[in-house]
C-alpha cells in the first residue's frame, strides 16, 4: 500500500469482507459516537468502547494486566489473534484503542483503512446482532508504558533537550485562542497555547476525504516540511491524547518512525500544571 | 420499564427524526454548548411568551445520544413553563432518555438541559439589565 513502511498494519475493506468469518480475526469497532455500533457493524465484530472497557475509572490510567486480560477473553480475543480496528471519524477512536492494546505489547493489531464510514459509503453489509465468542485464556503481560506512552517529566526532559514534538491540535487550540466552549469554562485548561517549541500539524491533514490515509509520500512531506523526521524521537499530544494516537499510528506504522511517543496527559495536563512552560 | 432495545429505539427515533430542530426567530436567548472531549454541540433558542410559557428548539451536531437528548428535551419544555423547567434535572432526564444507554455518555446525555439552563439565565441576566 503506496510504500508503507510497514503495510501489514492497514487492511482494506475488502480484506475485512473476505475475512468476517475467519476464526483467526477479530473485528473491533470502537466509535466517539457509542451508539453507533448498535445502530449497525460490520458483522461478527465486537464493541470495545474506549472510555467504559479501557479506563481505569478511578485514577486517570488504562487498565491493568489483569483487568485488560478479562477483557480480551470476554471478546473471545486470544494471543494470536489478529485484531482489526475500526471506528468513526477518520478512525481516531480506533487508532487510540490500537495504541492501548500496544501498551499491552499486543501482536498483531491493524486498522480497517477508512473505517466506518468507507464500509458504509461502499454500501456493504451492516449488523445489529452481537456475536457471543468462546472466552479465551488470554493473559497480558504488565504494561510497557515507556516505549510509546510519554509521561509528564518525558516530556520537560525532551523539552530540555529540544526534541521534536506534535501538537496534533486544531490551530485555535495552539495558538491558545481556544481554551473550552462556550459556558464550559470548567471543562478547559486553565492556560491556552502550546508547549513550546511544539509544531502543530493537525491529525486529520494525515487523512483524505474518504477517511483513508494519504499516501506515504503525502504524509512525508506533510510532517517533513515542519521538520519532523525519523531519525529523531518524536512525542505527540493533543488534549487527551486521542487524536495524537492517530498521528502516533501515521509516523509508527505508516512512516516507520523507530522512536515515538503519545503523550496522554496532553493540554488537559500541561495547561492546568503550575510553573511549565506555555508557548503563544 | 422498557427493554433495552426498546430505550436503544426511542433515542434512534429522536435522532432520526429530531423534534423542535431549528433556529428560532426572536429568541430571547440563544446559547451554544459544547463538550470539549467530543465534538458535540447543542444550540438553545429559547423565548418566553407573555402568558410564561416556553417555546424551544435547537440545532447541533455530534454523537446520537446527545443529539438525541436535545430533541428529547425540547419536546419536554415546550409549553412548559420556567418554573416546571427548572425542576428538571440530569437524573430525570437520563431516567426518561433510558438510564441504560445513556449512562455510558453522562456528559453527552445532559449536554442539551445544561445548555438551555444556560439559556434561562441569560435571559434572566439581560431582563434585569433592562429593568435596571
Amino acid at each position: 500500500m503506496t510504500d508503507y513502511v510497514h503495510p501489514e498494519v492497514l487492511v482494506s475493506t475488502d480484506w475485512v469482507a473476505q475475512h468476517l468469518n475467519d476464526p483467526k480475526v477479530r473485528i473491533v469497532e470502537t466509535d466517539e459516537d457509542v451508539l453507533l455500533y448498535d445502530i449497525g457493524h460490520v458483522p461478527n465484530a465486537v464493541k470495545i468502547d474506549w472510555h467504559t472497557d479501557l479506563n481505569n475509572p478511578l485514577v486517570r490510567d488504562y487498565l491493568n494486566a489483569d483487568q485488560f486480560s478479562a477483557l480480551l477473553q470476554a471478546k473471545g480475543i486470544g494471543a494470536d489473534t489478529t485484531l482489526v480496528f475500526y471506528g468513526d471519524k477518520n478512525n481516531w477512536w480506533a487508532c487510540y484503542a490500537l495504541w492501548v492494546f500496544k501498551l499491552f505489547g499486543f501482536k498483531d493489531a491493524r486498522i480497517m483503512n477508512g473505517g466506518r464510514k468507507k464500509w458504509i459509503d461502499e454500501g456493504r453489509e451492516l449488523s445489529k446482532a452481537v456475536p457471543n465468542y468462546p472466552k479465551t485464556a488470554y493473559a497480558a503481560p504488565q504494561r510497557k508504558d515507556h516505549e510509546i506512552r510519554a509521561f509528564r517529566n518525558d516530556v520537560l526532559f525532551h523539552l530540555e533537550q529540544k526534541k521534536p514534538l506534535v501538537d496534533v491540535r486544531s490551530p485555535g487550540e495552539f495558538s491558545g485562542q481556544l481554551l473550552h466552549m462556550a459556558d464550559y469554562p470548567q471543562e478547559g485548561a486553565m492556560r491556552g497555547g502550546h508547549i513550546p517549541g511544539a509544531k502543530n500539524i493537525p491529525w486529520a491533514k494525515a487523512v483524505q476525504d474518504d477517511g483513508t490515509f494519504k499516501s506515504a509520500a503525502e504524509l512525508k512531506e506533510l510532517y517533513q516540511a515542519q521538520g519532523i523526521v525519523s531519525d529523531k524521537e518524536v512525542i505527540a499530544y493533543c488534549r487527551i491524547g486521542e487524536r495524537s494516537s492517530h498521528t502516533w499510528f501515521v509516523l509508527t506504522y505508516l512512516l516507520g518512525f523507530p522512536n515515538v511517543r503519545n503523550y496522554d496527559g496532553s493540554w488537559t495536563e500541561w495547561g492546568n500544571l503550575v510553573g511549565v512552560p506555555i508557548e503563544k | 420499564m422498557f427493554t433495552r432495545q426498546e430505550q436503544l429505539e426511542f433515542i434512534l427515533d429522536h435522532y432520526e427524526n429530531p423534534r423542535h430542530k431549528g433556529a428560532l426567530d426572536n429568541a430571547d436567548a440563544v446559547v451554544e454548548g459544547g463538550n470539549p472531549g467530543c465534538g458535540d454541540i447543542v444550540k438553545v433558542y429559547l423565548k418566553v411568551g407573555d402568558d410564561g410559557h416556553i417555546t424551544a428548539t435547537f440545532e447541533g451536531e455530534g454523537c446520537t445520544i446527545s443529539q438525541a437528548s436535545a430533541s428529547f428535551l425540547m419536546d419536554e419544555v415546550n409549553g412548559k413553563t420556567l418554573e416546571e423547567v427548572l425542576t428538571l434535572d440530569h437524573e430525570a432526564l437520563m431516567e426518561n432518555l433510558g438510564k441504560e444507554i445513556v449512562q455510558q455518555r453522562t456528559r453527552c446525555a445532559t449536554l442539551s438541559l445544561d445548555t438551555l439552563r444556560a439559556a434561562i439565565r441569560k435571559r434572566e441576566r439581560e431582563q434585569m439589565l433592562k429593568e435596571s
